[in-house]
């Protein structure tokens, strides 16, 4: 795949390095160069240094031969626009946009704009790993949504998998049993020492809690 | 007709103050808490409201909704554009303007991007001058 990337702060470093690292052909444009020297010496990829937003420092970069464009530099006004035009006027297929003001994520959606906001990802993050250290997530399907393991509380052996689902909210997608693991229906019932696997929204672990404390 | 100015700086208050006598109603918004007083000196009739233009929650209690433009003349090109796709887009303004500040950025500035007439003050003086020694 072919990557542009924009900006060369600490999240388009380690952006582009780990792309590269992973065989993509990453184009990076900084419009300092001690933001492009933040890139280890054994990066790959090709470096161009002018203002994110020229467009031809974009045409150099070929915005329109790429496969996708990470626009991650430190203005969420500058990643929000350049997002858009790599959209509308260089048709790059896929195209994420850093923010760091929460909030506005769903609005962008609406214009086409694949956000990622990191500091509402971190809130989330640091939040539910302060308040539900008892349940340890296995994968952030997002910024709150978990999937989560647990050994199943003794109180539940029996009950079918229905006691554990709210929909949208907690679903057993799995559960592992006897050395195997399989996808369960509504119906099945939960036996001793079975280890379910969790599909959480960060707002539905306190009745999770509340659930396996009654 | 009312107008929401975003960016109360030396073009916005100049703007807000020129639209005022022609009897228009106007909100302005300014990112800049000290730029606040001198706004409100140059533009007394205006409505001024502390706060940052691309806030989508910000610009909806200003009233966003109910204006029939609005002008984007911060200093910072792509903030413009922000404020022109989200009052264009977004919020169904029926038309917004906007300024450039780098002649260098005026391929940004396009329908798409919410934009009906964008200005760039630097081209039109390069071109003034331009004819001026031709």
């Amino acid at each position: 795949m072919r990557v542009l990337i924009l900006g060369c702060s600490r999240i388009g470093t380690g952006l582009a390095h780990r792309l590269a690292l992973d065989g993509h052909t990453v184009t990076v444009i900084e419009p300092s160069m001690a933001g492009l020297a933040h890139l280890p010496s054994s990066f790959t990829g090709r470096k161009l240094l002018g203002q994110v937003l020229d467009r031809r420092i974009l045409q150099e970069a070929a915005i329109e031969q790429q496969d996708a464009l990470a626009a991650v530099t430190p203005s969420d006004d500058t990643n929000v626009v350049a997002a858009r035009l790599a959209r509308l006027v260089f048709h790059v297929p896929r195209v994420v946009a850093r923010l760091y003001s929460p909030g506005a994520a769903e609005i962008y959606q609406r214009l086409g704009i694949q956000t990622v906001c990191t500091t509402t990802w971190g809130i989330n993050r640091i939040a539910e790993l302060l308040s539900y250290s008892e349940l340890e997530p296995v994968v952030s399907l997002g910024s709150n949504v978990d999937m989560l393991d647990m050994r199943l509380p003794q109180l539940l052996v029996g009950r079918p998998v229905s006691t554990l689902t709210r929909p949208g909210e907690l679903q057993v997608v799995a559960i592992s049993r006897d050395g195997k693991t399989f996808l369960p229906h509504t119906e099945t019932r939960f036996e001793a020492d079975d280890l379910l696997h969790l599909v959480v929204v960060g707002g539905a672990i306190d009745q999770l809690l509340a659930l396996l404390r009654q | 007709m009312q107008i929401m100015i975003v960016g109360g700086g030396e073009v916005g208050s100049y703007l807000a103050d020129l639209l005022l006598q022609q009897g228009h109603q106007i909100v302005i918004i300014e990112l800049r808490e000290g730029a606040i007083s001198a706004l409100q000196r140059a533009a007394p009739r205006a409505r001024c409201i502390h706060g940052n233009g691309t806030d989508p929650s910000l610009l909806e209690r200003a009233g966003v909704r109910s204006v029939d433009l609005v002008a984007a003349v911060t200093g910072v090109d792509e903030t413009n554009l922000v404020i022109t796709s989200l009052a264009r887009l977004v919020f169904n303004v029926p038309r917004a303007v906007a300024r450039i500040n780098n002649p260098h950025h005026s391929w940004m500035f396009i329908p798409e991007m919410g934009v009906d007439m964008a200005l760039n003050q630097a081209d039109v003086l390069a071109h003034l001058v331009a004819q001026d020694l031709a």
